[in-house]
């Protein structure tokens, strides 16, 4: 590994930014989401800062089954963001389509997509499950173990 | 009571309408109507009897014909369903949109989930279905399978 | 033309927001002159599953329309299969409801208050709400077992009975909860800036209100005193006493008052609730089929008003469920709320209505005068209003909260 290469990799650890994206969710995992960035959760505190653009995030956090209508989105928006990336689902829908699993506009969880690096399990889920799930994201990269 | 008065009023009115009035609890009506007689009714409802806000509107499959509830709810708290039918093989209606401004969105959702033609829809975009949805796949349709469904989409 | 719009989708910024829906403006300069909406990104086929599934497996179907009024979507199914069947509910279940009710509304109005406060640059606001927030969240996980997606409501009743202990806890947070109210009011009265940047944005006349079939605070706030609650009670609200809470404001100012003189009636509810919580079973067997036949029913969510309407027909499974949300009666007031105002007011008006799609993912303005179309994310929005405002002197991150 190069020394640029570490620094980057080191700047990820200790930064990791965010970007939020519903794909068709019940919302009620969104708020979880949000509630993890309020204080009483605050995952500020490992560094983690939600940013509004694809083009800045290093993961994206999708909530929510993947609705036809919002599949193209949802591609082009992981397309924009910049190597390497990593996409976290949060909630039984995103893992697995959960209580939507049939439906008629809805394709499934978001690897039926794009590829998942962490799955978060929960209807919905707790603040606390979305920060062991961002650590242990975290933990992963100290790793090397995705790229 | 309130509604008591309403459809003593409506079959006095209407006589056509007696026997098609049900009223299963308070604040609740559900008149049935011929098709032909759907818009006179209507307007009596939303210009005289102060149904002045239109809760939404649902389509139904009902065999041979499609069954259209207008919820139609008065300040004082009834709700007046007014129901008709089109038949499946011609499913058409007049638009309400020019009683209700905000009623159009309704109205979409039975052009696309079911397939029933609204004379007179203002122009706007599709709801709710999704851009790339075929043409004659009317998912609220009993006999509609969900193989129907684009399957993928096509890559781009 | 080449296409420089962006897609942004825009998620945290907006919990408030359920259904990603893409709004198309055209501007001439900084005033908006045309506005249209596209909706169903969000359409999941909800209403064509509950046809394929029983009527328990429904509730928690229907209960996940929307995660934020998950109770509202429930108990109004529920009200609708239970009129049907001719269930006599237990008034304890009943109460049981209208307690949870209430603080589903509780958490909803304060949640709003928090996103109001960050689109208009006042992000202090939202980390003290959240806070607040998070102690109703735990009366209602002490409750129901969970923080959203409550789970409580069955046919026939509640599937979990609440014992004293938990009533005093309860009676001590929502003291504690009325007190921060209490503070947020007095500076939403007083708060020279707030004023000044929410008096005359959005404006919905009451004949439009009216005319649009606006619901919830939205009419609320122009004057139309509707409120399901005192017009067709449910559930166990005619017994409770409380007031209907409007505005002559008819803009952004008013809406923010109405919900927050609503978080007032919703204390008063929740201690009669408590006082007068009636003894009993909470619940009674439900059929597992439900007879032929139809019911509609109301339910004041804290968005507005949430109609169902259920069919049923003999069978284990409904025949037709159609759900009407409240957003999507406020949509079309949206459109007429945005004319002629600048477009640095666009997110504070949307979101004034609590609108329940989420990641408002894209804007696309068109300048009339250039002609150029150049796309607009949420945030990028967002930022533009609390500059232009700031330009104007009107800066609400200067504002100083000293809470008790």
């Amino acid at each position: 590994m190069g020394i640029g290469k570490k620094i980057m990799t080191w700047a990820r650890i200790k930064s990791p930014w965010i970007l939020h994206f519903n794909s068709g969710s019940c919302n009620g995992c969104d708020i979880e989401i949000v509630a993890a960035l309020t204080p009483r959760f605050d995952v500020e505190r490992f560094g983690v800062i939600i940013r509004g653009t694809p083009r800045h995030a290093d993961v994206l956090v999708c909530s929510g089954p993947v609705t036809r209508q919002i599949r193209d989105r949802l591609k082009r928006i992981y397309d924009q963001m910049p190597s390497p990336k990593f996409v976290v689902a949060v909630g039984t829908c995103a893992c697995t389509g959960g209580v939507f699993d049939g439906c008629y506009n809805v394709l499934g969880g978001i690897d039926s997509v794009i590829p998942v690096s962490a799955y978060i399990p929960g209807c919905p889920v707790n603040p606390e499950a979305i920060i062991d799930g961002v650590v242990k994201l975290v933990g992963s990269l100290e790793e090397g173990k995705s790229a | 009571m309130e509604e008591e008065k309403t459809v003593n009023e409506l079959v006095g009115e209407f006589p056509f309408l007696d026997g098609a009035v049900r009223v299963p609890r308070a604040r609740r009506i559900f008149v049935t109507v011929p098709l032909d007689r759907f818009q006179s009714v209507f307007r009596r409802l939303v210009e005289a009897k102060g149904f002045t806000y239109l809760t939404t509107i649902t389509g139904l499959d009902t065999g041979e014909t499609f069954t259209l509830l207008y919820h139609l709810a008065a300040e004082n708290g009834v709700v007046c369903t007014l129901g008709t039918s089109v038949p499946r093989a011609n499913p058409e209606i007049e638009s309400v949109s020019r009683f209700f401004n905000g009623g159009d969105i309704y109205e979409r959702e039975l052009v696309d989930l079911l397939g029933i033609r609204v004379n007179g829809l203002p122009k706007g975009n599709r709801y709710p279905l999704p851009d790339d949805w075929p043409a004659n796949q009317y998912p609220l349709r009993k006999d509609w399978r969900p193989e129907g469904a684009p399957a993928e989409p096509a890559e781009e | 033309m080449s296409d420089h719009s962006i897609t942004v989708p825009i998620g945290p910024q907006h919990p408030a927001l359920k259904e990603p829906a893409g709004f198309m403006l055209q501007v001439s300069g900084e005033k908006i002159t045309g506005v249209s909406i596209r909706l169903g990104y969000n359409h999941r086929g909800i209403e064509k599953a509950c046809e394929d599934r029983s009527y328990i497996q429904d509730i928690y179907l229907i209960e996940r329309i929307c995660g934020i009024c998950s109770h509202s979507h429930s108990t109004a199914f529920i009200q609708a299969v239970e009129e049907i069947a001719g269930l006599q509910v237990p008034p304890r279940a009943q109460y049981i409801r209208t307690l949870v009710a209430e603080l589903e509304r509780l958490h909803s109005h304060l949640l709003w208050l928090g996103v109001a406060g960050h689109e208009i640059g006042f992000d202090t606001l939202l980390m003290y709400t959240w806070r607040d927030r998070e102690s109703v969240l735990d009366l209602l996980a002490d409750l129901t077992g969970n923080r959203v997606n409550y789970g409580i409501n069955t046919i026939g009743g509640v599937r979990r009975d609440i014992d004293p202990a938990k009533i005093e806890n309860i009676l001590k947070i929502v003291d504690a909860v009325e007190e921060r109210t209490k503070y947020y009011i007095n500076l939403a009265t007083e708060e020279t800036t707030l004023i000044q940047r929410l008096s005359g944005v959005g404006a919905l006349s009451k004949e439009d209100a009216l005319r649009l079939g606006a619901v919830g605070p939205t009419a609320r706030a122009s004057g139309v005193a509707r409120d399901v609650r005192r017009d067709d009670p449910y559930i166990s609200y005619g017994e409770l006493d409380f007031k209907v809470c409007t505005s002559d404001q008819c803009d952004v100012y008013g809406r923010t008052v109405v919900r927050l003189l609503e978080l007032m009636e919703s204390f008063s509810i929740i201690r009669q609730v408590c006082a007068k919580m009636p003894d009993g079973p909470v619940s009674v067997k439900a059929p597992r089929k439900v007879p032929a036949g139809e019911a509609l029913s109301r339910y004041e969510a804290p968005r507005g008003e949430d109609v169902h309407y259920v069919r049923a027909n003999g069978t284990d499974r409904p025949e037709r469920v159609k759900v009407r949300a409240p957003t999507l009666a406020n949509l079309q007031s949206v459109a007429k709320m945005l004319e002629d105002r600048y477009l640095a007011d666009t997110p504070i008006i949307i979101a004034a209505i609590d609108p329940c799609f989420s990641c408002t993912d894209r804007m696309i303005v068109t300048d009339e005068r250039s002609g150029s179309t150049r796309g607009m994310c949420w945030d990028e929005l967002r930022r533009h209003g609390i500059e232009w405002y700031r330009a104007r002197g009107i800066d609400t991150t200067r504002i100083k909260l000293a809470l008790p």
